[in-house]
């Protein structure tokens, strides 16, 4: 089943944006709010880590149940664990598909990486002081 | 200390009316701010000192040493990009403008991420705008469409909208209506009087309806449109038709959705439809606390408000090619200078693989994402804090932050300023 991924500003992701190291703002971006009814057709629960791929990427997230989405809509704060999925195609804005990447998930038993592990797999060095 | 109608720096809504304590240089209480005023405020996460890194090794390096080899990596490149700058005063920002001139670069401003199709809608049909005073002394609807102000603008309803009392709207609770237009049923939505809800991509079609309506052509419209009833559309058009003053509040989810500067297009020309009929008006909700500022300081100097290349030693604009996210994506910089925002996080991954690629040189107080993508970090004051300067708030109106103490870490103006030195000693200019 193919979903649409929408991306956008969380209150707490707001409060952490200037502490991108703090586990909060781990954990905050990369949930993946989901509608309840999708988390049971696939057998997930709140904090099941899944693999979530686009022709962009894929980058594992926590399942997270949201009344707010109808089904198959996702939705992911805006940072870096969204941007594994969003392309780099703007049709001549400037301006990526941030709310509506198409993507698939499955369960996995993988970690959810954390912000610095992220930016090592774009070929950064992460720093730790 | 005791400081009054200290001006927040973290959102487009610039709220002037903050109260912090402070004890030497340490803020210890923080009054009338919200959820990311009192984080912004209380917080107190800045890097200590400039870094650099040399293969898979960081290391503290002299804030001179720093500078320089900033200014070498920018002098050497043939292409620099210096992007961000919405997180940083007025005066630091044109300094940003006159260093990529000299440099034959591309600046850009994090509009390219967030407005930059407003700006291409507003340049094609223009800015049926006002300033938020006007909106919280007589607007009696107001329209948020692919916003979510309690989430991004936590005090936007609480000082201009729903719970704002006006000179002309004494009782706004009660006399003001909210319409909200989302993907999503938000604690935005949750407030409104007629929550719309629209089917991803859907925004385009909706907005074409409401003006066949509002033009008298209802007719046309036979069924649901993008999911919304068409009921529901006849009862909005109605409803601020029927406004003696309607205010339009529209963020990202217009921006970003398929149709980009052509929805915002189309939302700025149902705003004119709607004025035959009464007063009516549409603003974007900026988010970063000065990036209409970015867009001021860039126009005044380039006549181009983000995007700007330099390359052909005059200023050029194209959206689309001279944006930060298409030259990222087409490796086309060979540098990059990062000044008050997060590539790292908010670009595509795509575009954060070639900034780990090149010398990317970040000026920020803070670590971020973008720190483990570049060779060099310089820590700066933060502009409400530790430094001053002018803002400009998400309506266009020019605020002057205030500096609370003196900090350890100079200003981005003062930093900018030496690296601008050392390049045009080079540049022979």
């Amino acid at each position: 089943m193919t979903f649409v991924l929408i991306t956008g500003r969380t209150i707490v992701q707001g409060s952490y944006v200037e502490r991108k190291s703090h586990p909060d703002y781990h954990v905050e971006a990369s949930a993946l709010h989901m509608n309840p009814v999708d988390m049971l057709e696939h057998d997930l629960e709140e904090g099941s880590t899944v693999l979530v791929s686009s022709d962009a990427g894929k980058v594992v997230l926590q399942a997270r149940p949201s009344t707010l989405l109808q089904r198959g809509e996702l939705f992911v704060c805006l940072g870096p664990y969204a941007n594994h999925l969003v392309g780099p195609g703007t049709r001549g804005t400037g301006m990526p598909d941030f709310k509506t990447t198409a993507v698939t998930i499955e369960p996995t038993d993988d970690p959810v990486p954390g912000v610095a592990e992220l930016m090592r797999r774009c070929g950064g060095v992460p720093y730790e002081g | 200390m005791r400081v009054e109608d200290v001006v927040c720096t973290f959102c487009g809504c610039l709220c002037d009316d903050l109260v912090i304590e402070t004890d030497g240089k340490k803020i210890v209480g923080v009054e009338n701010g919200c959820t990311l005023a009192n984080e912004k405020f209380m917080g107190d996460h800045r890097l200590k000192s400039p870094i650099r890194r040399e293969g898979d090794r960081w290391s503290e390096v002299s804030l001179n040493d720093a500078i320089r080899e900033a200014a070498e990596i920018l002098l050497d490149a043939d292409r620099p990009l210096l992007y961000g700058w919405s997180g940083t005063h007025g005066e630091a920002q044109s300094v940003g403008v006159h260093l990529a001139e000299i440099l034959g670069g591309v600046i850009d401003n994090t509009s390219t991420v967030c407005h930059g199709p407003s700006i291409m809608a507003i340049q094609e049909v223009g800015h049926p705008g006002c300033t938020l005073g006007q909106v919280k002394n007589r607007a009696d609807v107001v329209l948020y469409w692919g916003a979510n102000p309690i989430e991004a603008h936590p005090r936007h309803l609480s000082r201009y909208t729903t719970y704002a009392d006006g000179f002309f709207v004494k009782n706004s609770f009660r006399e003001r209506k909210l319409v909200v237009v989302d993907v999503r049923e938000t604690e935005s939505a949750a407030l409104a009087d007629e929550f719309v809800r629209i089917e991803p991509g859907g925004d385009y079609a909706v907005l074409s309806a409401l003006r066949a309506i509002v033009r008298g052509r209802g007719e046309v419209i036979t069924g649901p449109v993008a999911g919304v009833s068409r009921e529901q559309l006849v009862r909005v058009a109605d409803l601020c038709m029927k406004a003696k003053f309607g205010a339009i509040f529209f963020g990202l989810g217009l921006t970003m959705s398929p149709g980009k500067n052509k929805n915002i297009r189309n939302a700025i020309e149902l705003t004119e439809e709607l004025n035959r009929h009464t007063k009516f008006t549409i603003s974007p909700m900026r988010g970063h606390w000065n990036v209409y500022g970015s867009n001021e300081v860039f126009c005044w100097i380039t006549g181009y408000p983000y995007a700007v290349d330099f390359a052909r030693g005059i200023a050029f604009y194209n959206p689309g090619e001279t944006t930060s996210v298409d030259i990222l994506r087409r490796e086309e910089c060979d540098a990059c200078l990062v000044v008050a925002s997060d590539p790292g996080a908010h670009f595509p991954r795509a575009c954060a693989e070639h900034l780990a690629r090149i010398p990317t040189i970040q000026i920020d107080p803070h670590v971020n994402a973008t720190t483990h993508l570049c060779r060099l970090q310089i820590p700066v004051a933060v502009t409400g804090i530790d430094a001053e300067g002018t803002a400009y708030r998400m309506d266009g109106v020019p605020i002057r932050t205030r500096k609370l103490f003196d900090g350890d870490h100079p200003s981005d103006t003062e930093i900018l300023e030496r690296i601008y030195a050392i390049v045009k000693e080079a540049k022979g200019a």
